[in-house]
């Protein structure tokens, strides 16, 4: 799983790196349309794994 | 590694730095923007902060699994740090009219800015009364922030109409053509003032209750039909 969202997010970098480098309108919709929802997934699915991992419970013991 | 991505940042920052110092063969006068203008650091810093999340990703790919600060930092903060100095690039480049002549629909637009013709933004072009840089800006977005929002979501509405294909031509402006983008620099005009049409109430009234616009009747249109069927394919 960390290894799929580390592609996704990897994926968005690229992409806006080209954007940055390139900053022209058929990039402007990569970044848009394909960027953002790369790296919304990817976050999304980091964010499922630290949970499923116990990382966002408020119920962890201290000790 | 390190040495590897030291020398392509430094070969970015060249680049970037030509594009910004370059006069396109023109003498130092007559380049625009002008010369010596720096780094562009909105280009720059989203490269910056990608660099190292890249490299915190491509370890997370290679031994698939990640400390928790790494991966927090490489998956979360500087990705996301990226992406909002992009939206930032973003929302400064598509002002530019560079920006607007690079997707296929409008090629044929900004190519008749410069063209022979009497269209009115031709005119205004050629003549210098907009800015060179972001004339496509200066009078399709309404004043104060509030036109700044509305060009931002009307470009929204471009890129998902030309990323599905949603456009017919001729190409029509949406609604009326706000004519406040005219009169903020022509109204207090003295040239303006003397046209004896202009003097005339009832076109005045006409005029602020968009009943009528200043192309069409008395002035020529804002882009010439050709140029709004499209790229010649």
């Amino acid at each position: 799983m960390i290894r799929l969202a580390c592609l996704l997010v990897l994926v968005a970098l690229v992409i806006a790196v080209v954007l940055a480098v390139r900053p022209t309108g058929p990039n402007a919709i990569l970044f848009s349309f394909v960027g953002m929802p790369s790296l919304a997934a990817g976050i999304l699915l980091f964010g499922v794994k630290r949970w499923r991992d116990g990382a966002l419970s408020w119920n962890r013991d201290s000790t | 590694m390190r040495r590897m991505v030291g020398e392509g940042l430094v070969l970015v920052v060249t680049a970037l730095a030509r594009n910004g110092w370059s006069a396109d063969g023109a003498t130092p006068l007559f380049s625009w923007p002008p010369a010596h203008r720096g780094l562009d650091w909105l280009q720059i810093l989203p490269i910056v902060v990608a660099i190292p999340a890249a490299a915190i990703l491509l370890v997370g790919l290679v031994r698939g699994r990640l400390m928790p600060a790494a991966a927090t930092a490489g998956i979360l903060f500087l990705p996301v740090a990226a992406y909002g100095l992009g939206a930032l690039l973003l929302m400064e480049d598509s002002k530019t009219v560079r920006f607007c002549g690079s997707c296929h629909i409008m090629t044929p637009i900004v190519a008749s800015l410069s063209a022979e013709g009497d269209s009115l933004a031709a005119v205004h072009y050629r003549r210098g009364l907009v800015s060179h840089e972001e004339a496509c800006f200066v009078c399709h977005s309404g004043y104060g922030i509030w036109g700044t929002v509305d060009a931002k979501m009307a470009g929204i509405r471009h890129m998902v109409r030309t990323a599905t294909s949603d456009y017919k031509f001729p190409i029509e402006h949406r609604g009326p053509f706000d004519i406040d983008s005219c009169l903020t620099c022509h109204a207090r005009s003295a040239t303006f003032r003397a046209v004896g049409a202009h003097q005339d109430p009832d076109t005045q009234q006409a005029l602020f209750k968009r009943e009528m616009s200043c192309t069409g009747i008395c002035h020529s249109a804002g882009h010439p039909d050709d140029a709004l069927m499209g790229p010649a394919s």
